[in-house]
């Protein structure tokens, strides 16, 4: 399953940027609200005070213009009294002007085209980076005046008020920033601590709960979050004592029989030797107590064996082994020398020999119970692997029942009450899986079956092996020795 | 000598040589055995199986009691159950080894690795799982009776400061005595037998305890223990028996 990488914090980064944003954009339209309203208002002023002014200056000019040589000097010398502007004119085809740096070339057009049909108007321009108001008007026939207000002041003001605002801004969206950051990882620090605690509940400790903090939402969530883990850990409790106590019970059930089953066994071994000497008519009950008494053993053996796999406090004493030999030698401990064809070649590993040899004789016993004809052994190697083939020329196995083969007590047949525990094949697949292998099975109808052990031949395993059981044997033995 | 702390059998001392201690030249028939088990019925039928198989078996259900039996007559070996009334078989078997090396078979109820290591750690030579044939037991018994009692033939064999008298069933070390159990010293004899010799515990398995191949090969790595403890002048690291990784173990004289 592609799954898409998990990246911690993007969220507090999303919720840090939409803080800073907001406060930004709200800070930011508001700063320019009110610039724009002072600006308005300084301008407005400056168009009323330099429109008043202008219209006081025009009602003045025609008593200083009549047509003398000297008139206009003495106007621009009354108005230099009345205020800081700098006044251009045209009075009978005559420019003039209050100062060097302005003159009626620098009256914009429109304005010219305004005050000449007789009206006041007002324009805004900048001269040589100074921001003037020009206020013009006529006085009189074929006199016109402006009047350059400087509103420098103002816009200086206004460029303070900017830089000021702008600064602002900008402390605030860090401060935003920061505070941001802080708010998100608080708020998201419940969602990393439920992460944390559901990665725990995952990784088995039950234990874990949330500190439950506030009657917000998280404290609210946290609640029924640590209600689900309790609930959880209550169930898995339960099923886990449920089963422990189920395995405890098979493995007192298997340990309480040995008792009564080893005196059964020595009495059926006792009965064995002396069963010539019985009367015919208990002759043929006997033969069949001691099989049975041998059956009941080797269910009871096979039960102990899978509760102590169950319990999975197994453990693996590797050494060197020699497949080959230990074939042989499980066909020649159980007689079976006869009925089975051994083929080997040279294989030898490290691996725990008493496993592999139960490994192999349940193979064995298996194919002798079920295939009856022609069961053969073979042991090799293929590549990384070793194996043990057991090849039967039987009836075969039903395809259905392939897949269910190495459950426990799993009859293909139940008509067919076998001799064996119905243990015997779950038991060598469980001690396969505990030396690294793995039995399959390959049957077809008519033909035959075959069960293949395989085993790895490595390094890694071949580094397992008797050294360091000795380490684990002196390990043991240390705990355990006695004062002496 | 005949004290019941001195058995003629166990003691160095007391080890029969070849042509010594007549009793032993019945053989096999009339050795006497202490049984030890709680359970009626078993101990009934493993009497009457070795009582079968021409031993003389004395048994007993208790553990205090079977240490008075063992204090009144000499046995040849015991037979010991682990779970047991008042005294349980771990105990005796520590009592019996603190005055005497006679051969212990163990009855393992449980075919826990914990409870087979420590009962061989405590000296017993050999152990069987319950259940068990009666044939299994027998077979045990013989084949750990056979190395108390089959006198190895060859000279005394010296190595470092140890002196190997296979005809005496004696070693000394220093010129002291050193007191092995039958099964400690067969282990001994064999690796010194072939000093610098590599020996599997599979092989080890065959010529001590009579194993053909499906042995435990715990009983060598803990009567090798034993062993070290006895005779190595440090036995957190040996100098005389090594441990040869993952094949088995090699006698080096220095």
């Amino acid at each position: 399953m592609a799954r898409r990488r998990i990246q911690p914090g993007r969220l507090r980064r999303r919720l840090t940027i939409a803080f800073v944003l907001a406060v930004g954009l709200s800070a930011a339209s508001l700063a320019a609200g009110s610039y724009f309203v002072v600006r308005q208002n300084l301008l407005h002023d400056s168009v009323e005070a330099g429109l008043a002014q202008a219209r006081q200056n025009l009602v003045l000019a025609p008593r200083y213009l009549h047509g003398g040589p000297d008139d206009v000097n003495r106007l621009l010398a009354a108005y230099r009294l009345r205020g800081d502007f700098l006044t251009v004119g045209r009075a009978r085809g005559r420019a003039f002007s209050s100062s060097f740096s302005v003159g009626v070339r620098q009256v914009p057009a429109d304005l010219r085209t305004l005050v000449r049909s007789g009206r006041i108007g007002y324009e805004r321009e900048t001269l040589n980076g100074t921001h003037y108001i020009v206020v013009g008007g006529r006085a009189g026939p074929r006199v016109e005046l402006y009047f350059f207000f400087s509103e420098q002041q103002r816009f200086q003001e206004l460029s303070q008020l900017r830089t000021i605002l702008l600064a602002g801004l900008g402390i605030l969206v860090l401060l935003a920033g920061l505070v941001g950051a802080v708010l998100a990882r608080s708020t998201l620090r419940p969602v990393a601590r439920a992460s944390e605690a559901a990665q725990s509940l995952a990784e088995g400790l039950l234990e874990t709960r949330l500190p439950v903090e506030g009657r917000d939402e998280f404290g609210a969530w946290a609640e029924s979050f640590n209600e689900m883990a309790a609930a959880l850990e209550g169930k898995i409790s339960a099923l886990s004592a449920a089963q422990a106590r189920e395995r405890r019970f098979t493995a007192d059930v298997a340990h309480e029989l040995r008792t009564p089953l080893t005196a059964l066994v020595g009495e059926a071994s006792l009965l064995a030797q002396h069963l010539d000497e019985m009367p015919p008519e208990s002759r043929r009950p006997a033969a069949l107590l001691i099989g049975d008494v041998g059956r009941l053993r080797r269910l009871v053996e096979d039960l102990m064996e899978i509760s102590r796999l169950d319990a999975g406090r197994e453990s693996i004493e590797a050494e060197p082994v020699d497949v080959g030999s230990l074939a042989a030698a499980v066909l020649r401990s159980r007689g079976w020398e006869d009925r089975v064809r051994l083929e080997t070649d040279e294989v030898s590993l490290t691996s725990d020999p008493r496993r592999l040899e139960r490994i192999v004789a349940n193979l064995i016993g298996n194919a002798l119970e079920h295939g009856r004809r022609d069961v053969a052994v073979r042991v090799g190697r293929d590549g990384v692997a070793a194996f043990v083939e057991v090849t039967d020329h039987g009836e075969g196995i039903p395809p259905e029942h392939l897949p269910h083969l190495f459950e426990r007590f799993y009859k293909a047949d139940p008509s067919r009450s076998g001799r064996g525990s119905g243990l015997g094949l779950a038991i060598a697949q469980e001690n396969a899986r505990l030396l690294g292998g793995e039995i399959d099975v390959w049957s077809e109808l008519g033909t035959g079956t075959r069960f293949t052990l395989r085993l790895p031949v490595t390094e890694s395993l071949r580094s397992r092996d008797g050294g360091v059981a000795d380490e684990e044997h002196d390990a043991l033995r240390e705990g355990q020795r006695r004062p002496s | 000598m005949t004290s019941p702390m001195m058995k003629p059998i166990v003691t160095p001392e007391g080890y029969p040589s070849a042509s010594g201690a007549e009793h032993r030249l019945r053989g096999d028939v009339d050795e006497h055995v202490l049984l030890v088990e709680d359970d009626a019925s078993i101990r009934e039928v493993a009497t009457l199986g070795l009582e079968e198989a021409g031993f003389r078996v004395t048994a007993s259900g208790d553990g205090r009691e079977a240490l008075v039996h063992f204090h009144q007559a000499p046995f040849d070996l015991v037979v010991l159950d682990v779970m047991l009334p008042s005294l349980d078989g771990f105990e005796v078997c520590r009592k019996i080894r603190r005055e005497s090396q006679v051969p212990i078979v163990m009855l393992s109820a449980r075919s826990d690795t914990v409870d087979i290591v420590v009962g061989l750690e405590l000296g017993a030579d050999d152990y069987v799982t319950k259940p068990f044939e009666l044939s299994e037991l027998v077979a045990r018994i013989k084949a750990v009776l056979r190395r108390s009692t089959s006198a190895p033939a060859g000279a005394v064999i010296s190595v470092d400061d140890l002196e190997i008298d296979p005809a005496a069933f004696r070693v000394r070390r220093g010129g002291e005595d050193v007191a092995l159990t039958a099964t400690e010293f067969k282990l001994l004899l064999e690796l010194a037998r072939r000093p610098k010799q590599v020996f599997t515990r599979e092989l080890l398995l065959e010529l001590v305890w009579n194993y053909d191949y499906l042995g435990d090969s715990r009983l060598v790595d803990v009567a090798v223990q034993r062993l070290r403890a006895k005779i190595e002048v440090d036995p957190k690291q040996p100098r005389l028996i090594r441990t040869v990784r993952g094949v088995g173990y090699r006698l080096d004289p220095s």
